[in-house]
């Protein structure tokens, strides 16, 4: 999976760690947190644009995590995904209580993620699921890979990028529902092959 | 199958949103139609399924970053915190749960091989619980698992007992059948075992000191 998988050069998987803090164990905890924390935080960072809330926001994600190992259903998806999943949530309830009515992004997650430069590590990790959906976004028309970012990584709804970006409700719809969709081939031709 | 123009209306407006669902920002009326409609519908649920995996993916796309120092510490301390305040809380359904997911993380390569009609999570179907019991207080809880093979996990977190305890159950017939021996260690184990006879059968569960005594039971009703 990813690089940082082995970071502490520990084998234990990410399910047994859950395992362990389902019955309350901390140091079950902090392997994991010593794990994720560079992702959580990265994650929160991109959205909040504030250190010290991004700061809050990752470890009460993390405390989260502890807090509901036991309800984790492995059959719905990666341990990483529903980690992440948690951090993106409390950030987007987060900027929400701060800002009110949300804006267009400007920082450097959003930055980075509308660029279309291929990373040169992603040309050695070429079956990663990771890696064919940052190309296929690469690869959406300008307006769509907005669209679906400012969804998937803001928690912003199609009434909102309407808002946002002056255009008819339908539009914004449209740019989803078909960037997502090229998304969604991508990653079909990846698990086909 | 049915035909083609007949489920292409529900389905194409359905489909048009589908993805703001998969990305977590439908909400309101227009949430509940599709939910409602995805549970009925194969072809639509598998599509959100797709798309679902997508929408996991772009969360993962974000940067890494180096946290401020010092993470790791608060970190430590709130979890440290977490932990107390959980522990005299904690539901023991959710420990027994716990144990049996430890025990599949374990066990799940060779539950897999002995029944491969089944999914990954064989022994985790069909709980039946019941408290254990010691004199009118509840030591901890069984749980069985019906599946071929049907599994028993047991949790004891109160009590005093330090040793080696054996378990056993009586089957529908009144027949006894010992199922291990295990560690307490000041009142405290967890332990899994698959059952040689199938789940409906087991009727109570005991565990026994070296010297005969009963330690706790629980009465099962599968
Ligand atoms: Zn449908």
């Amino acid at each position: 999976m990813r690089k940082d998988r082995n970071r502490d050069g520990d084998e234990i998987s990410d399910e047994a760690l859950l395992s362990g803090m389902a019955i309350g164990d901390e140091r079950a905890g902090l392997v994991f947190a010593r794990r994720y924390q560079h992702r959580l935080f990265g994650l929160a960072l991109g959205i909040v644009s504030d250190a010290a809330l991004a700061e809050d926001i990752a470890q009460e994600a993390f405390i989260r995590i502890f807090r509901h190992a036991v309800v984790f259903d492995a059959r719905r998806g990666s341990v990483a995904s529903w980690t992440l999943t948690i951090t993106r949530n409390l950030a987007i309830d987060a900027l929400r209580v701060r800002r009110g009515v949300p804006t267009a992004p400007d920082d450097q997650m959003f930055l980075s993620l509308m660029s279309t430069e291929r990373l040169p590590e992603d040309a050695a990790l070429a079956a990663d699921a990771l890696v064919e959906v940052r190309s296929a976004l690469a690869d959406l028309p300008i307006d769509q890979r907005r669209a679906v970012l400012l969804a998937a990584m803001y928690g912003r709804s199609a009434a909102e990028i309407a808002h946002a970006e002056a255009i008819p409700l339908g539009t914004a719809k449209s740019r989803i529902r078909v960037g997502m969709a090229k998304l969604r081939q991508a990653v079909a031709i990846e698990e086909a092959t | 199958m049915s035909g083609y123009g007949e489920d292409r209306g529900p389905c194409e407006s359905i489909r048009d949103e589908l993805a703001e669902l998969a990305l977590g920002v439908l909400s309101g009326r227009s949430r509940s139609e599709v939910l409602r409609h995805v549970e009925s519908c194969a072809r639509c649920a598998a599509e959100l399924e797709q798309l679902s995996i997508v929408a996991d993916t772009l969360v993962q796309l974000a940067p890494e970053i180096e946290p401020p120092l010092g993470f790791e510490l608060r970190i430590a301390e709130r979890l440290q915190e977490a932990a107390t305040a959980h522990r005299p809380r904690r539901r023991r359904r959710a420990s027994v749960l716990a144990v049996a997911a430890v025990v599949m993380v374990v066990f799940g390569f060779g539950l897999g091989t002995l029944t491969p009609s089944h999914n990954r999570q064989p022994a985790l179907a069909n709980l039946t619980s019941a408290d254990l019991n010691s004199h009118g207080h509840v030591l901890g809880e069984v749980m069985v698992s019906a599946g071929s093979p049907a599994w028993m996990f047991m949790t004891i977190e109160s009590g005093a007992w330090s040793g080696k305890v054996t378990c056993e159950v009586t089957l529908a017939g009144g027949k006894i059948e010992t199922i291990g021996v295990f560690k307490l260690s000041g009142g405290y184990g967890a332990w899994g075992v698959p059952l040689t006879s199938p789940a409906a059968q087991v009727r109570s569960a005991r565990l026994i000191a070296p010297d005969g005594t009963v330690l706790a039971s629980a009465q099962i009703s599968v």
